[in-house]
């Protein structure tokens, strides 16, 4: 992306920019991380509450640069079979079969023992080659002949050991395969990791990112947001419902509604053909930002006062 | 690496942002891309290659406003020391507003049109190039500084002195007046004293007097800077200084004010011990060739062993059953009892914990639910304040979770064992240590007083695997880290 290597402060306005038409409204702190990430070859850590568009980001990012991204989503109990490589076993049966029956004809004129089995040894390294590599998502974002982004989604469910296959990743862009050698990155990818921090990544891994926190936005930056994700929507329902989420958001609950559950409810009220915010509308369609049956009871007495605020905020 | 930089570092590594070489080496080269110009750019920027989570960004932030607030002297490039000037006299009061240099400039501008083209030089675009070639041409003394106000040399020269003096080890508020003495007497404080003297013996009181005022100028500047250093490593230190303190010291004379870094510390421990546990689990994983399965499977292979199938252990995830005492005889130990189940609920997976004094109840979903500082107090409230019955607690527990102990499950008992005189229900615990795979019984008393009064461990510890005295963190560490060694 040639947009980094102009002056920073005018990079990264011209990122945040870029963000905004693309649909993803960020603040300078996210547009510098991306800044930063080109400039020093490093993968950003985002970590923030769920629904903040952490995984956003990385779509986004992916779109703005015009290259492809590879997903994975980490799950516990995910290896580097399933997220690095895997030898193509149907493939290497099928060449041993072919081997044994040209077998007769390889090994001809080779007299004796030790010179026939010289001869298969020259064969027998074909069997952990790139021809029998079945490419799983991170190897497939390093070997891509095109510019990707890699997003390593919610690498806080995997394990510890996990963590650790992707050292080699995170710092050189290069994963080693035993039997093989050392697969370097052709193009260097864009690397995002995510994570709730359901629970504490290790300090080797975050030394090797950006680290970048990413919190639930304010009523400005949530309105804009709304405004660029549902543009239909009519301004004044827009601020009120944005107020609305906000006093939510102060809220004792067991889980925030998130930017993504707003833009739901932004959509489901435009279904509704919604002008205003009323107190019976905002009760019945509660269920799209609260997801706990506990958190809608707690609020059901909550929401006249809520709606009434929320009213006279977007007045002003 | 420059200075400026490697003394931010310093300062971040004292409060609590263990910021690593690869870090910093990032960090400069952030600054050299971004400038020092747009400060809040160069704050968000920094704030992301050195701090990697939500404490170390509130530490972060505050390390950086204080450090940028205060090295204004150094050679951060000239706008951000305007911008910095401004700033100061914006919220321009008290110790932490101000600058050293404010001090200065009162000198500087006290001595109006003598000052000439020393002036200039200071006038608040104090850039790097300055440095070296003041440097070269030999320090002047502190006399001639003074004189013409050179406001630059004074500041390099204290800086310089400072550095003499090891002003980065001052730790206590006592020592500042012993560091603001000592980095003047290295700038030459007794010579100008000397001369004071010299000139009030030869009657030349005017210029004896005015010497001595700008050497008051230069003193609080310097108490000022003292001040400042003071503020930066001290509380860094004092913290590592309390962990380790609070490691040794009995829970029970912990107070509530250091709850937080207790639970800090809890934490730590309860990662270290579990990320132990896991390689240990690790090796056991390997297991050996299952020779009958591999042959099974590869039966399709025309026998060529293509599969290889490993005779593994079940993966072993600890249960572990947490039952803590949080009535009276306990309460000042049972916080950090709570804490530390809190913790272990952090980091392993299979954690319930339950609470009692009379009742018994499962505090697993409070806990996961709620921060510690808000899920312990509401344990101890829910459960506490009651009388101490071990044998009904124990009853409650069988009622709640009998069924679900089994020969993987470990069954931490935290208590004293003092049970009011009622049955302590030694009989359910027997059962107990029957179907599990050990009983732990951690008690906050001392041995020696065991089975004194109505304590009840005599007759307890028979039925537990592993019943001991356990009432400092680094006690804890110990019992729980041989609970998973064994494992």
């Amino acid at each position: 992306m040639s947009i980094v290597d102009k002056d920073p402060a005018q990079a990264i306005n011209e990122i945040q920019q870029r963000f905004e038409k693309a649909g993803y409204i960020c603040d300078r702190h996210i547009a510098t991380s991306i800044y930063l990430s080109q400039k020093l070859d490093k993968p950003i850590l985002v970590e923030g509450p769920p629904g903040v568009g952490k995984t956003e980001l990385a779509k986004a990012t992916a779109e703005l640069m015009d290259a492809d991204l590879v997903r994975l989503q980490c799950y516990e109990g995910l290896d580097e079979s399933k997220a690095l490589y895997e030898w193509k076993y149907g493939k290497q049966l099928l060449y041993t079969q072919i081997l044994k029956e040209k077998l007769g004809d390889l090994l001809e004129d080779a007299q004796g023992i030790d010179a026939s089995m010289e001869k298969l040894h020259g064969f027998s390294d074909q069997f952990f080659s790139h021809d029998f590599l079945e490419a799983r998502p991170l190897l497939q974002a390093l070997t891509a002949e095109n510019q990707t982004v890699l997003l390593i989604d919610e690498i806080d469910k995997s394990d510890h050991e996990f963590e650790a296959y992707l050292l080699e990743i995170l710092s050189d862009y290069q994963i080693t395969v035993p039997e093989i050698g050392t697969i370097k990155a052709k193009h260097k990818p864009v690397v995002f990791l995510t994570s709730n921090n359901s629970r504490e990544m290790g300090d080797a891994l975050k030394r090797r990112c950006l680290h970048l926190y990413i919190p639930f936005p304010d009523a400005d930056r949530e309105r804009e947001i709304i405004k660029a994700r549902v543009p239909e929507i009519d301004e004044k329902l827009r601020n009120q419902l944005v107020s609305f989420v906000q006093q939510l958001r102060t809220q004792d609950l067991k889980k925030l509604p998130a930017v993504s559950e707003t833009i739901d409810w932004a959509r489901t009220l435009m279904l509704l053909h919604a002008d205003n915010l009323d107190t019976e509308m905002v009760r019945n369609t509660l269920n799209m930002l609260l997801k706990f049956e506990d958190d809608i009871d707690n609020m059901d007495s909550e929401v006249p006062k809520m709606v009434t605020a929320a009213l006279k905020d977007a007045r002003r | 690496m420059s200075r400026p930089l490697a003394e931010f570092v310093d300062m971040l590594r004292h409060a609590d942002v263990p910021v690593s070489i690869g870090e910093a080496i990032d960090a400069a080269r952030t600054i050299e891309l971004l400038g020092y110009e747009d400060r809040s750019l160069l704050k968000g920027a920094l704030s992301q290659v050195m701090a990697k989570t939500e404490d170390e960004m509130a530490s972060f932030d505050q390390c950086f406003d204080d450090f940028f607030k205060i090295e204004t002297n150094l050679d951060l490039g000239g706008n951000l020391q305007e911008q910095l000037g401004d700033e100061g006299s914006d919220n321009g009061d008290g110790p932490e507003g101000s600058a050293p240099q404010d001090a200065l400039d009162d000198l500087q501008n006290d001595m109006g049109p003598q000052n000439g083209e020393g002036g200039g030089s200071g006038g608040g675009s104090g850039q790097c190039e300055d440095q070296p070639s003041a440097e070269g041409q030999g320090t002047p003394s502190l006399i001639d500084m003074l004189e013409s106000g050179d406001r630059t040399a004074l500041t390099m020269a204290m800086n310089e002195a400072a550095d003499e003096v090891g002003l980065g080890n001052i730790v206590l508020s006592t020592q500042r007046g012993l560091f603001t003495r000592r980095i003047m007497e290295a700038m030459g404080l007794n010579d100008v004293t000397q001369e004071v003297r010299d000139r009030r013996n030869q009657g030349e009181d005017e210029s004896a007097d005015e010497l001595d005022r700008r050497l008051n100028i230069l003193f609080e500047a310097t108490r000022d800077m003292v001040d400042r250093q003071l503020a930066l490593t001290a509380e860094g230190k004092s913290l590592e200084f309390r962990q380790d303190v609070l490691k040794k010291v009995r829970l029970s004379n912990i107070e509530t004010r250091d709850f937080k870094i207790m639970r800090d510390l809890v934490r730590k421990m309860a990662k270290r011990l579990t990320d132990m546990n896991s390689r240990v689990k690790k090796v056991k994983n390997r297991g050996h060739l299952d020779i009958r399965k591999t042959m099974r499977r590869n039966v399709a292979y025309d026998g060529i062993l293509f599969e290889t199938h490993w005779k593994q252990k079940e993966k072993d995830r600890p249960k572990v059953m947490a039952v803590c005492d949080v009535s009276g005889s306990v309460a000042s130990v049972a916080r950090f009892l709570l804490l530390f189940l809190y913790s272990m609920n952090e980091v392993l997976p299979n954690v319930r914990s339950f609470a009692f004094s009379g009742d018994l109840g499962e505090i697993t979903d409070l806990l996961k639910d709620n921060g510690p500082e808000e899920a312990v107090p509401a344990a101890i409230d829910k459960y506490g304040g009651r009388s101490t019955d071990y044998g009904r607690a124990m009853q409650d527990f069988k009622d709640l979770v009998f069924d679900e102990i089994d020969n993987r499950t470990t069954v931490i008992i935290l208590g004293d064992g003092r049970s009011n005189g009622s049955d302590p229900g030694t009989d359910i615990l027997k059962d107990i240590k029957k179907r599990a795979k050990r009983v732990i019984w951690l008690n906050p008393e001392r041995k020696s007083l065991w089975g004194s009064g109505d304590s009840e461990m005599d007759r307890i510890a028979p039925y537990c695997t592993v019943a001991d005295t356990c009432n400092s963190l680094n006690k804890l560490e110990l019992v729980i880290r041989d609970l998973l060694k064994s494992n």
